[in-house]
């Protein structure tokens, strides 16, 4: 019986999730950014479930890419380390209990970002092709230069994603792990069922600044959307996606963005997603308030280079450094 | 910015990154060659001739009212100045003397295009940047001019207003169009003043402007900027005031010093109140009379120039007259020197910078494709 209600409680936490999440992009988009603008917006379904429904019935076209179809399968990749992402958080699986620690998550958090990697690595896209005779013939300059293509380029600052720019969410991760003294999801909520959320106190509030940021980071996000800058990558590692492919990274945008929120639940206000309680409401409210958010400070925001991008992280991550030093004291 | 950056030594450049010729943050086609080395541009090429038209070889032989309207085709955001400044070549050379009223209306037609020009502009800018929501409210308080361009010209582009000694009769200003202008003035006025006070006490957008994209004075001049790009390095030219029909009205020239980004968009931000200020005058002080004058024979004329200030420098029109059909047609707009000069702009800056140092001339590179293009074999 129990295992049947785990089961139950997993699936429809899913469906829940997937629900929810599909229309957060259009609340993103109609509700905040639209009104601010001044503009009427697209309609509150169109970016998460009308477009991808549209996708999945396009055709779709052969990538210009040196493995087509790792290239193709990185949205599934991506949407499936999301997905492990909520079932770890779902409570009726803490019984696995390794799975179900911080380190997991961060390795999952990590997966999904690394795929951006390849995903750029693996495109070539036609909007970076050369046109080698006006270069000959009009005498144009460094005619032998290696040329790279933009997703290379956003590639590249996959990376540096990787290694710097995703600091906030990671030191945000672990404000409730320095207070709880355990890494283990069944561990924190614990701890704050007895001491009340982490949110509540000094350590927790400078956290959850830290993690909204490393939300819109991780989200790539305006003014952090060094991944797809419109003024020079473009769409950066998703150029060459087209159809069902694309459909699915709209969806896992979406989907990440709900899981996120059920992190940030978990760890601040030690509320994980049950579907037998009452709580999941707080889940949603938070997967609507975030969203709502990042839309606000990304429409008066312009995209940072590095000058720009950098020290924000470096003086967010500092933030995030004295949340931990708080949570000690 | 230093001036070590702008070196073309081969062996600093690891990769060419090539922008376009279609691209999202373009709204013309045109292609940049990006020489990086880590992100940051060691050398650039900017490529135009993407949407050649030939008009200059297409109004050969024109009857030089068609030649006239054909000039309107050559860019959608100066149209009027293009239109103007071929009937001026046309009135010069045959001498044709222009009703006062007529010139009043010319200038007010100018002026507002110099209005929509400019925010669309600042909004395109604000794009480029990433502000999407500065972008959005420009175009909504530019939809005033937009309106009030419509109400006179009857379009919202290409409006057709100059013809050879003076105005289309549909196009006079009567009171109730000086009304609505007087108060689409104080609309924009009121806004843009608002505009432009939340644009430079934002730091982000300080941050990202600041410093981009500089083009020293010593370079403007050597590589023929002009207009506004000239006038943000500090050079004090504007050639409304040599222009005859401007010497009624009183205006200041905006300059500022430091030739980068944020130069660039205050200068237009700031020419915005100065023009506003023209188009009250004009209209304070509207000559009554005819807006026409049809006395006139058309007869050969040799090669005759006429240089006028639009939005983006300086534009220059010639062409001569034969049995009253344009010969020897040469236009010359303001981008074409503007978009060389962005060319070292953008070099020694992060490569999404580069775009945005590119974008600070106001390129126009429709206008500049309709030249005929000679490729030496």
């Amino acid at each position: 019986m129990t295992a049947l209600n785990s089961l139950i409680a997993v699936i429809g936490t899913l469906i829940v999730a997937l629900l929810v999440s599909v229309w957060l992009p259009g609340i993103e988009r109609k509700f905040v950014q639209a009104r601010i603008q001044q503009r009427v917006g697209p309609p509150i379904s169109s970016a998460g479930i009308m477009a991808p429904i549209k996708f999945f019935f396009k055709e779709t076209i052969n990538p210009n890419s040196p493995m087509p179809k790792l290239y193709n399968a990185l949205p599934i990749i991506s949407f499936l380390s999301v997905l492990f992402i909520l079932l770890l958080t779902i409570p009726q699986l803490y019984v696995f209990a390794a799975f179900t620690s911080i380190i997991a998550l961060v390795g999952l958090l990590k997966i999904e970002e690394v795929i951006y990697m390849f995903m750029g690595s693996l495109s070539k896209s036609v909007m970076s092709l050369k046109m080698p005779f006006p270069d000959i013939v009009k005498g144009a300059k460094h005619p032998d230069t290696p040329r790279s293509y933009l997703e290379e380029l956003s590639s590249l600052r996959a990376f540096r994603l990787i290694a710097f720019g995703s600091f906030p969410l990671y030191i945000a991760l672990f404000v409730p792990v320095a207070m709880s003294k355990s890494i283990y999801l069944s561990g924190i909520v614990a701890y704050q069922q007895i001491h009340g959320p982490v949110l509540f106190t000094l350590a927790g509030v400078l956290g959850a600044i830290v993690f909204f940021i490393g939300y819109m980071i991780l989200l790539n996000e305006y003014p952090f959307a060094i991944l797809k800058t419109k003024a020079d990558v473009i769409e950066g590692p998703l150029m060459e996606y087209a159809a069902k492919y694309r459909a699915y990274n709209y969806i896992t945008r979406g989907f990440l963005m709900f899981v996120l929120a059920s992190i940030f639940t978990t760890l601040f206000l030690g509320i994980p997603p049950n579907l037998f309680s009452w709580t999941i409401l707080v889940t949603i409210a938070v997967a609507l308030i975030f969203p709502i958010l990042m839309a606000v400070m990304s429409a008066f925001s312009p995209i940072f280079t590095y000058k720009q991008f950098y020290p924000t992280v470096a003086g967010v991550s500092v933030i995030g450094i004295l949340a931990i030093i708080a949570s000690f004291l | 910015m230093n001036e070590d950056n702008k070196m073309t030594d081969k062996k600093v450049i690891e990769t060419e990154i090539t922008m376009g010729t279609v691209h999202s943050a373009a709204i013309e086609p045109y292609r940049v060659r990006l020489f990086v080395e880590d992100e940051i541009v060691r050398d650039a090429e900017i490529t135009v001739g993407i949407n050649h038209r030939g008009i200059e070889r297409i109004m050969e032989g024109l009857p030089v009212e068609k030649a006239n309207s054909l000039t309107e085709k050559i860019c959608g955001i100066c149209s009027n100045s293009h239109i103007w400044n071929s009937v001026l070549v046309a009135e010069k050379a045959v001498g044709i003397d222009v009703p006062e009223r007529a010139q009043y209306i010319r200038i007010i037609m100018e002026e507002l295009e110099r209005l929509h020009s400019h925010m669309l502009y600042l909004a395109h800018g604000s794009e480029v940047l990433g502000h999407e929501t500065f972008a959005m409210r420009l175009f909504y308080i530019r939809e005033t001019v937009m309106e009030l361009l419509r109400m006179i010209g009857g379009n919202r582009v290409q409006y057709g207003v100059s013809i050879i000694g003076g105005i289309r009769p549909r196009c006079e200003l009567d009171e109730m169009r000086i009304q609505k202008i007087r108060e689409g003035m104080d609309i924009i006025e009121e806004k843009i003043l608002e505009f432009a006070d939340r644009f430079v006490s934002d730091p982000m957008i300080m941050a990202r402007i600041t410093g981009v994209g500089v083009l020293s004075q010593k370079q403007a001049i050597k590589l023929a900027a002009t207009g506004p790009t000239l006038r943000s390095t500090g050079v004090e030219i504007d050639l409304r005031r040599e222009m005859e029909s401007y010497d009624p009205f009183e205006f200041d020239i905006i300059t500022q010093d430091d030739g980068d980004v944020k130069s660039n968009l205050l200068v237009r931000v700031l020419e915005i109140p100065e023009a506003i200020k023209i188009i009250r005058q004009a209209l304070d002080n509207l000559p009554a009379g005819k807006i026409t004058n049809r006395s006139w024979e058309m007869q050969d004329a040799p090669i005759t120039k006429s240089y006028i200030e639009v939005p983006r420098g300086k534009l220059y029109h010639s062409y001569s007259l034969e049995d009253g059909r344009v010969r020897n047609c040469i236009i010359r707009t303001p981008s074409i020197t503007n978009i060389g000069a962005m060319q070292y702009a953008a070099v020694g800056h992060h490569i999404t910078d580069a775009q945005l140092a590119i974008v600070q001339c106001d390129p126009c590179f429709t206008c500049t494709d309709r030249a005929i293009q000679i490729i030496k074999i």
